[in-house]
């Protein structure tokens, strides 16, 4: 069983030209089975252009990068919009649908699969919402719900299709400490209870205690992997 | 999460007609999807309604003006009684006849079929305002009187009148600037009045309407017509009208007839007869243009309301476009939902576009007299153009996805 994330020499830039400017450097990252990761590092490190990478969002440019089975460097689009609805996100802001209610946004990623039905999509949806105890606002728009409650009905979209790998960023950086921790730590539960391994960017000190290890990065590159507390 | 896999495990395999009817069901997930984003914001689906409902109103009237304008200038051939008729292929139109041979129109009967041909005179004289004197050119139509080949309203009434030597009826729908004959004919009873440098009596009215190429008609016998326009040669026609004999096969005497004459006269039916003088006003002059373009301009104004609430939709909801994308939606998906969102305004705007055109077709055509009436064929064409009006907004409102980059949502 290879690991959900396997990369190595990695190297990404923008621009082109005079203007070419590398943001990524000899990336080398593995990502084991059921491993919460969390990425630090300084605004401008290459943290996020990393997930965007893994999360096959951008396009590779030099490097080896296997996520879930898949090879990204030359993946076409369709490959990477395919391995996308393998993975479950969950940015900084919530991005919920304001016109669709919790239970809905949840079910949206549930209707991917053409397989599916209406019934069996909300019934998972409303369970999925139980689990982050949302069990009771499920038919409630996001204009109705806390931030907090916002951030852990995308925690239940992101984890009801099943995902084999979880990417957050900042996760917690809208939030109060109270229902910050609240939502790292539903996370880490789901995560944990269904062997989904997690890469969360992070600047937030207050939540290193979930990682089972902690990646820092500085200037595209990936500092010494020295403070593993796994 | 055990939870949640009982519930998978324990939902039923489908069987496969209930599969397929379950991925034709996902497959208009994209709709429903537009449909609850249009809902969510109803001001804004007011306003998307309303454009649509004004583009597709617009447009109804100035196809219904239109068709009524040409439904009126074809009013004359619309009168003509007869299965058959014979034009010089040059005519263009009822105003400006070319002439032919009259013998063509006793060719006609050698073919057993052909009962009766009846020559018809088309000119313009002068007529002299019975109440100001000025005078104004009017269209003149002389025919065999003993026939009945031509049927104007009220023809009947005055048609023992017009047997007499130097009689003539006058059109009451002419336009007023001909004098109030009806007015004057009810005080004096019959009168004379001036055609040309003539002295006829004005012994009824019937009924025919003005047309783009006539002001005003008079009608009147073979040989009063003659009288008027001395300086025409007798054996010229403008226009001949075959009547058949009942149960004879129209197709069928049109081929005899054409291999008989000669290629100097056209043999049409009578719809042809009046789709070739619709054809005249519709492509020879800009009264067409002037109303095709009047559409055009409804249709633009509605697929630019169209396109900026679909766009501000988009513009508005980029950060959610882009998680979708994110979550593996393809483009195509969204691409799907906006276009769903733009036919969707297209009959939601529509269906009340439909109904007020109905009630301004009744209030104008009492207003105005004008022939507007709502058939299924309008119907259909405006739908279909107010369809692809919203489909081009979307097409265009589409482009504003690509700004839904999931690369820039961390």
């Amino acid at each position: 069983m290879p690991n959900p994330v396997q990369i190595s020499g990695l190297n990404y830039a923008y621009g082109e030209g005079e203007m070419r400017r590398a943001v990524l450097r000899d990336i080398n990252l593995s990502i084991g089975a059921g491993e919460i990761v969390l990425l630090t590092g300084p605004s401008g490190s290459g943290k996020t252009t990393l997930l965007t990478l893994i999360g096959a969002l951008r396009a590779m440019q030099q490097g080896d990068c296997a996520v879930l089975g898949q090879q990204l460097l030359g993946a076409t689009e369709d490959q990477r919009v395919l391995l996308r609805r393998r993975i479950g996100f969950i940015f900084q802001q919530h991005n919920l649908l304001g016109f669709l209610t919790a239970r809905q946004n949840v079910a949206m990623s549930l209707e991917l699969d053409p397989a599916s039905n209406e019934r069996d999509r909300l019934t998972l949806a409303g369970s999925m919402l139980d689990a982050v105890g949302l069990a009771d606002r499920a038919d409630a728009p996001p204009s109705q719900l806390s931030g907090g409650q916002r951030q852990r009905v995308a925690v239940a979209r992101a984890l009801a299709n099943n995902p084999g790998l979880i990417l957050a960023d900042e996760p917690t950086a809208a939030l109060d400490r109270v229902s910050g921790q609240e939502v790292v730590h539903l996370l880490r539960d789901l995560a944990r209870s269904r062997g989904v391994p997690i890469l969360l960017v992070t600047h937030d000190p207050r939540i290193l205690d979930i990682a089972d290890r902690i990646v820092e990065m500085e200037d595209g590159r990936i500092l010494d992997d020295a403070r593993s507390r796994a | 999460m055990n939870q949640v896999s009982r519930i998978l495990a324990a939902a039923p395999p489908a069987p496969a007609d209930a599969s397929l009817a379950r991925r034709l069901g996902n497959a208009l997930l994209p709709a429903r999807l537009a449909w609850r984003q249009l809902r969510a914001e109803r001001a804004r689906l007011w306003t998307a309604i309303a454009g649509v409902m004004f583009a597709c109103v617009l447009v109804f009237m100035q196809l219904g003006f239109r068709s009524a304008l040409f439904d009126s200038a074809t009013a004359l051939p619309q009168a003509m009684e007869g299965e058959l008729f014979l034009l010089n292929p040059m005519t263009t139109a009822m105003f400006k006849p070319e002439q032919f041979p009259r013998v063509r129109a006793f060719q006609t009967l050698a073919d057993p079929d052909v009962a009766q041909a009846v020559p018809i005179y088309l000119s313009f004289a002068t007529w002299r305002n019975p109440e100001t004197g000025v005078r104004r050119t009017i269209q003149l139509i002389g025919f065999d009187t003993e026939t009945g080949a031509v049927a104007f309203p009220g023809l009947a009434d005055v048609i023992e009148a017009l047997k007499r030597p130097d009689t003539i009826a006058f059109d009451r729908k002419s336009r007023p600037e001909f004098g109030d004959v009806p007015r004057l004919l009810a005080e004096r009873g019959p009168f004379e009045a001036q055609i040309g440098d003539r002295r006829l009596e004005l012994v009824g009215l019937i009924e025919i309407g003005p047309s783009f190429g006539a002001d005003g008609n008079a009608v009147l016998s073979e040989t009063n017509f003659r009288r008027i326009m001395g300086q025409r040669r007798a054996s010229n026609t403008d226009l001949v009208a075959l009547r058949l004999r009942p149960g004879a096969d129209v197709a069928a005497v049109t081929a005899r007839l054409r291999q008989l004459l000669p290629p100097d006269v056209a043999v049409v039916s009578h719809s042809q007869l009046i789709a070739w003088e619709r054809n005249y006003w519709e492509s020879a002059t800009p009264i067409g243009f002037i109303f095709a373009f009047g559409s055009l301009m409804g249709l633009v104004v509605g697929l630019v309301i169209v396109y900026q609430i679909l766009f501000s939709d988009i513009a508005s909801h980029i950060p959610e476009y882009a998680t979708l994308k994110a979550m593996g939606y393809a483009h195509g998906y969204l691409r799907r939902a906006v276009m769903a969102a733009a036919l969707t305004l297209a009959v939601l705007g529509f269906i009340p576009g439909l109904l007020t055109s109905m009630l301004l077709y009744e209030f104008v055509a009492e207003a105005t007299f004008l022939p507007l009436e709502m058939d299924w064929d309008r119907g259909i064409t405006v739908f279909a153009l107010i369809f692809s009006m919203c489909a081009g907004a979307g097409l265009l409102a589409v482009r504003k996805l690509r700004d839904a980059n999931p690369a820039d949502m961390f």
